[in-house]
């Protein structure tokens, strides 16, 4: 496996003249997307302004109409955008990929199946999922797969109008792990702690009917990122080993966002909430800037880097 | 309904919280150490191999291996107490953990499959043993911690209750492990 600066490296070097050629497409679609979009409003606000003035329409069909042109401006940007992603994907993301490792496989339109993010039980199972960029393979051999997942859960209101909220948007990354268990062991930000503090905060998570049992680690700083939630004590002691431990905290800080670990059947699975879609190619900024360059970098080194960097291919004994 | 009647049944309720609590958590210590009772008789259990396996190739290490083995019989006693165990398992630890050091300076004994599988299934006990161990001291802390606080101490002291020890945990096992690297030796 590349480290990082072999892959900023080769970013740079092997990668530039496509980049380059890239970054020529995006000033093009940019372009492109200013004018029909300008157009486009253009034409919607006088056609808006003239049903207004020929009929005694009020606010509501204001607000309708407004809801209309945001769907519509966002399908005209995602057509006109789709050729220059799909491009970016292919040109950039997939030798990127297999640049760090061989072995994997990448499909920008598939993610991680929602059978595992079902059984990760870090999230309520959602309604809608999907995602994109769909990355699996062995990494000394221990099974790894990661995407973009974004789900939702439906509601709706008395008067019958669905609406979705997000339940879980941002990278989503299962591995095999390297201990034998057979309970469930869920580890999720410790978020009421740091609202309401020690003692409320932790009456709060022992009270949550939601989940197992409320399990305290021996670990202070790692009681301050996380709280666990487990069906066995000890095996949730005998997963979280000191170093594990550690090696989580350093994970969550190094990520900069929330992340969420669960232990299910034979695997780890690892979200981290970016909020936001990954891999995706920028618009507005231009492709051969340093900062652009390192976010893809960063991310991919670090999905890809979890098994070395969670030791998960030193297995124990029982395991091999 | 007076005053006094609903102070009354406020106070006898708070009185069978607390009673309630404090037998949950001797109970939770109890079931606990059973556990960690559990691993430890599995790690006893390998001595005998352990020591017919390594005994023959070493012959500086010969007194570590004798309290070993008598350490073995002195768990294996019948109604030996909580406090017994635990100073008997750090005993035991310390005393592996050397032997196992020791192993790498015999390379016949490193190359030998039979003590490499031994050494494989210790390492594997350790960890469990090692996730038992803090899941008691957790248990212990939460039940002493209930002994010392107001106002749960008037109860513990009217129940008799008296503070439990807690595991040592070696200096070592807070040390990062490198499984690569036992294995290999």
């Amino acid at each position: 496996m590349k480290n990082k600066s072999e892959l900023t490296d080769f970013y740079y070097k092997s990668l530039y003249p496509v980049l380059k050629k890239l970054d020529e497409q995006r000033k093009h679609v940019l372009y492109r997307v200013i004018l029909v979009l300008s157009f486009f409003s253009l034409i919607y606000g006088a056609l808006t302004y003239f049903f207004l003035n020929a009929s005694d329409l009020n606010l509501d069909f204001l607000l309708a109409s407004g809801v209309v042109y945001i769907a519509i401006v966002g399908f005209i940007y995602k057509f006109l955008i789709k050729d220059y992603t799909q491009e970016f994907k292919d040109t950039i993301i997939r030798p990127l990929i297999t640049a760090i490792e061989s072995k994997l496989s990448y499909a920008s339109h598939m993610h991680v199946p929602q059978l595992h993010f079902n059984r990760s039980e870090l999230f309520s199972h959602p309604d809608k999922l999907n995602g994109n960029d769909f990355v699996k393979g062995e990494i000394d051999s221990i099974p790894l797969q990661f995407s973009d997942i974004h789900a939702q859960k439906r509601h709706k209101d008395s008067k019958g109008r669905e609406s979705y909220s997000t339940i879980f948007k941002g990278l989503f990354i299962v591995a095999e792990f390297n201990k034998h268990f057979h309970h469930k062991t869920i580890i999720l930000p410790d978020s009421a702690q740091k609202t309401f503090g020690d003692f409320i905060g932790s009456w709060l998570q022992s009270n949550n009917f939601s989940r197992d049992s409320l399990i305290k680690m021996d670990n202070v700083a790692f009681e301050k990122e996380f709280v666990v939630y487990g069906s066995d004590q000890i095996e949730a002691r005998y997963i979280l080993s000191h170093t594990l431990m550690e090696k989580l905290i350093l994970l969550k800080k190094r990520s900069g966002h929330p992340v969420y670990f669960s232990f299910v059947g034979a695997n780890i699975h690892i979200a981290i909430y970016y909020d936001k879609d990954l891999f995706e190619p920028t618009l507005y900024k231009s492709l051969l800037k340093y900062k652009t360059a390192m976010e893809y970098v960063d991310t991919l080194h670090m999905a890809i880097g979890i098994v070395q960097e969670l030791q998960l291919n030193q297995k124990l004994w029982s395991k091999k | 309904m007076s005053t006094s009647l609903i102070a009354v049944i406020v106070i006898g309720l708070v009185l069978v919280l607390m009673y309630n609590s404090l037998v949950a958590k001797k109970n939770q210590v109890q079931n606990i150490f059973a556990s960690v009772d559990t691993q430890l008789k599995k790690r006893y259990d390998l001595i005998p191999n352990l020591v017919a396996s390594v005994s023959k190739y070493m012959e500086h290490e010969k007194s570590t291996l004798e309290d070993i083995t008598k350490l073995r019989s002195d768990a294996n006693k019948p109604n030996i107490s909580d406090e017994d165990k635990i100073a008997l398992d750090a005993k035991m630890s310390s005393a592996l953990g050397s032997i196992m050091i020791a192993v790498e300076n015999y390379p016949d004994l490193k190359a030998n499959e039979n003590v490499m599988h031994l050494q494989r299934s210790l390492n594997e006990l350790e960890e469990q043993i090692s996730a038992a161990r803090r899941t008691y001291n957790q248990a212990v802390t939460d039940y002493n911690n209930a002994l010392e606080m107001i106002p749960t101490n008037f109860m513990a002291s009217a129940m008799g209750y008296k503070p439990k020890e807690v595991f040592q945990i070696l200096e070592s096992e807070r040390k990062n492990i490198n499984v690569k690297e036992l294995f290999n030796a």
